[in-house]
């Protein structure tokens, strides 16, 4: 036991920037706002950085962080051509919230639902909101859990960094 | 076990040492997971209704370990309870690896070996889930098979047991197969149309061997179906604006100890209306249920063994005091209406000013059955109305504004009613009609320091009663500051009252959090309630306490 919480912690502190390589999980069902399934693999941006952020309805910091994304992301898109695709972890409960919320809010995002979470399992969200960049190749560079105001700024300045690599 | 338990952390500790190695991957796969500790040392406080803790120290922690290699995915979860948190079942006392899978996908296929996730349609016939803070975990240990033979088709069938706490109901087998055809993708002529349209149709079946249970007549045993199966047919259609979502599901004799031993067939309707576009929304949803708790055992009266999953309608909450009296489904009879508008007044308009103002409206209605009784056990039990409303459960009505007020300021205003019925929680009383304002105020000082106030009030006509030691009764308030810095760290204050008809309860709180990249720490002391929690970012479940709590999560 002693060496396990041992390795728990070593994990903890060494973290993140193991896994830097592992990219999107490819064969993972989603459902599109019209109710079709969707496979994790049409999560594409040609080459450009993609934001994927896990929400849901109920979650106050994960609407504050879509609702202030919003008013951002036509600046985002034309300077870094960044695509944000938000994915609702909602369950049977409030899953079908999602579009009214999706359109009430105004949201321009590409928004898919994860009901039964096996995308949410296979990226290892715990709470919402948790967001990734995925860089040009698929492969995710950086994450974040949870959401405060102010947080958008780190995380517009890791996707000029990944577009710029790209653009090598 | 043993050999597993060895393995995790030699794999974690070759990760640590070999950054560079991992770069390129074990055997060209990657070692993702999660990581969760929570713990307590609690104080017994009868005015709050927490209870002593002879351990002192209470801990639940898991940790989920996936191994990604292309197509091929494996995982297994480690968990340990020493001893289990205030408010989890004492049955989860222990630890081991309770879950793990090995999986296979592409493009066709995928398939699932060992602990498997899974729902059909809405969940009403099947729905294995976990909900890691309420303690549920009714994963299938078995095989799980998804075919995607054509662009729009997918096909499921499952066999399994089902998990309760650390054991599996190797009697109760379930098995499952669905369909679901998005009409769109196979009709060529439908490609581009407006009109969308995926159809579904599942069936459940559910095996347990035969055992002995009484009759009410002297002397005679029931005859209990061995095999008990459920059917669901479901449609989504989307037009323009318009979206209309449908279910019904009809489940067969099943007499369990949670209906009595009737023998009356289940059955279940659920619609939704939904009409959208940018800026404005409106949904309404209506449902009905019948005596469709479905589980893998006749006699397990507990949370667990729930093969299917009937949703509540009324909105999920979010501020404590509207969270109070939250509405828990009963499967075994409802009828429910819910409906929500969100509305965003424009820019630059008189109401909407310079950031525009959201406006959001939610109300639902949930009612009994009316029920006609025939008998007990061994019978049909009671015949039902289709469209006769019975005893009112919940009502719930919530008005919320919010307005951004500068370019620093953000605020918030809510208000809501809700009538409860006690007998949704299992026991006779007067409804309680509550009223509840609250304020939330956000102010960002500059990018780094941000602050949030939340006031809440709440109004109700119940009175707290020694005898039936509901502590949620009297009139209620609460203040809450948090401060955010750096982005990383939080410093939360809040205390919530009973200032009148109450049991004077303060549950004062002191939080304290750092977040980093997929690392979160938070240390907390004070009262707890039961509830909902949102503070610094992230939304959870806690249970009740008195004393001190941390919290540590991590992904990589």
């Amino acid at each position: 036991m002693k060496r396990f919480f041992l390795s728990v912690i070593c994990l903890t502190l060494g973290g993140i920037a193991l896994a830097q390589n592992a990219t999107l999980p490819q064969n993972i069902t989603l459902k599109a706002l019209d109710g079709s399934s969707v496979q994790t693999s049409a999560i594409q941006n040609d080459g450009k950085p993609i934001i994927v952020n896990f929400w849901a309805t109920w979650c106050k910091p994960c609407n504050r962080e879509l609702n202030t994304i919003k008013e951002l992301y036509p600046e985002w898109q034309e300077e870094t051509g960044v695509k944000i695709v938000a994915i609702s972890i909602d369950d049977a409960r409030s899953a079908s919230r999602v579009k009214p919320h999706v359109d009430g809010n105004g949201w321009e995002y590409e928004v898919y639902i994860d009901q039964n979470q096996d995308f949410k399992r296979a990226m290892n969200v715990v709470n919402p909101p948790h967001t990734f960049v995925i860089n040009g190749k698929g492969e995710i560079v950086w994450q974040h859990a949870s959401y405060v105001e102010g947080d958008e700024e780190e995380l517009i300045e890791v996707v000029r960094k990944v577009a710029a690599e790209s653009e090598k | 076990m043993t050999n597993i338990r060895k393995t995790i952390p030699v794999l974690a500790l070759m990760m640590l040492a070999t950054p560079a190695a991992m770069a390129q991957g074990i055997m060209g796969g990657h070692v993702t997971g999660n990581i969760q500790i929570d713990g307590q040392i609690s104080h017994a406080d009868s005015l709050i209704g927490a209870s002593d803790v002879p351990e002192r120290l209470l801990t639940n922690s898991r940790a989920d370990i996936l191994y990604t290699n292309g197509n091929f995915s494996a995982g297994l979860r480690f968990e340990t309870y020493l001893n289990p948190m205030l408010g989890f079942n004492a049955r989860y006392q222990g630890m081991g690896v309770p879950n793990f899978f090995a999986s296979y996908q592409n493009d066709l296929i995928s398939v699932t070996a060992g602990n498997f996730y899974e729902q059909f349609g809405s969940g009403m016939i099947l729905r294995a889930y976990e909900d890691r803070y309420l303690g549920l975990d009714n994963s299938l240990r078995g095989l799980n098979v998804a075919l995607r033979p054509f662009p729009g088709v997918t096909i499921k069938a499952l066999t399994g047991v089902q998990r309760i706490y650390w054991n599996y109901n190797t009697q109760g087998l379930v098995r499952g197969v669905d369909g679901e055809v998005n009409l769109n993708s196979i009709i060529t002529p439908m490609a581009e149309s407006k009109f969308r349209m995926t159809l579904g149709a599942g069936f459940v079946s559910k095996y347990e061997p035969d055992e002995f249970i009484s009759s009410p007549e002297p002397g005679y045993k029931l005859n209990l179906p061995l095999n008990v199966g459920a059917g669901a047919v479901r449609m989504d259609m989307n037009y323009g604006n318009w979206s209309l979502q449908a279910e019904y599901a009809h489940k067969g004799q099943d007499p369990s100890v949670m209906n009595n031993y009737i023998y009356r067939e289940g059955e279940a309707l659920m619609l939704n209306a939904v009409y959208s576009m940018k800026g404005f929304s409106a949904n309404l949803q209506a449902k009905r249920v019948d005596n469709m708790c479905f589980k893998s055992a006749r006699n397990e009266s507990g949370e667990m063994l729930y093969i299917n999953y009937i949703p509540a309608i009324t909105k999920q909450h979010t501020y404590a005091f509207l969270n109070m009296y939250p509405y828990a489904t009963q499967t075994t009879g409802e009828m429910g209406l819910q409906g929500d508008v969100m509305y965003k007044i424009k820019k630059g308009t008189l109401l909407g000013g310079k950031y525009g103002t959201d406006i959001h409206i939610n109300g639902a209605v949930i009612t009994g059955l009316d029920t006609t009784t025939i008998g007990g056990a061994g019978t049909d039990g009671y015949t039902s109305s289709w469209f006769k409303t019975g005893d009112l459960y919940y009502t719930d009505l919530s008005i919320e504004v919010a307005k951004k007020l500068s370019s620093a300021l953000k605020l918030t205003c809510t208000y809501g009613y809700q009538i409860f019925n006690p007998i949704v929680e299992g026991h006779h009383g007067d409804l309680h009609h509550n009223h509840v304002a609250v304020a939330d105020l956000t102010w960002k000082i500059n990018k780094k320091n941000v602050l949030r106030f939340e006031a809440e009030w709440m109004g109700s006509d119940s009175k707290y009663n020694p005898d039936v030691d509901d502590k949620r009764c009297g009139d209620w308030i609460m203040g809450l500051v948090e401060y955010n810095f750096s982005s990383a760290w939080f410093i939360s204050l809040s205390d919530q009252y009973s200032y009148h008809d109450g049991n004077k309860a303060n549950y004062y709180n002191v939080s304290l959090g750092y977040n980093h990249g997929a690392t979160r720490l938070q240390l907390g002391y004070g009262k707890q309630r039961e509830g909902l929690l949102c503070i610094g970012g992230v939304c959870r479940q806690v249970p009740a306490s008195n004393g001190l709590t941390f919290s540590l999560t991590t992904s990589f």
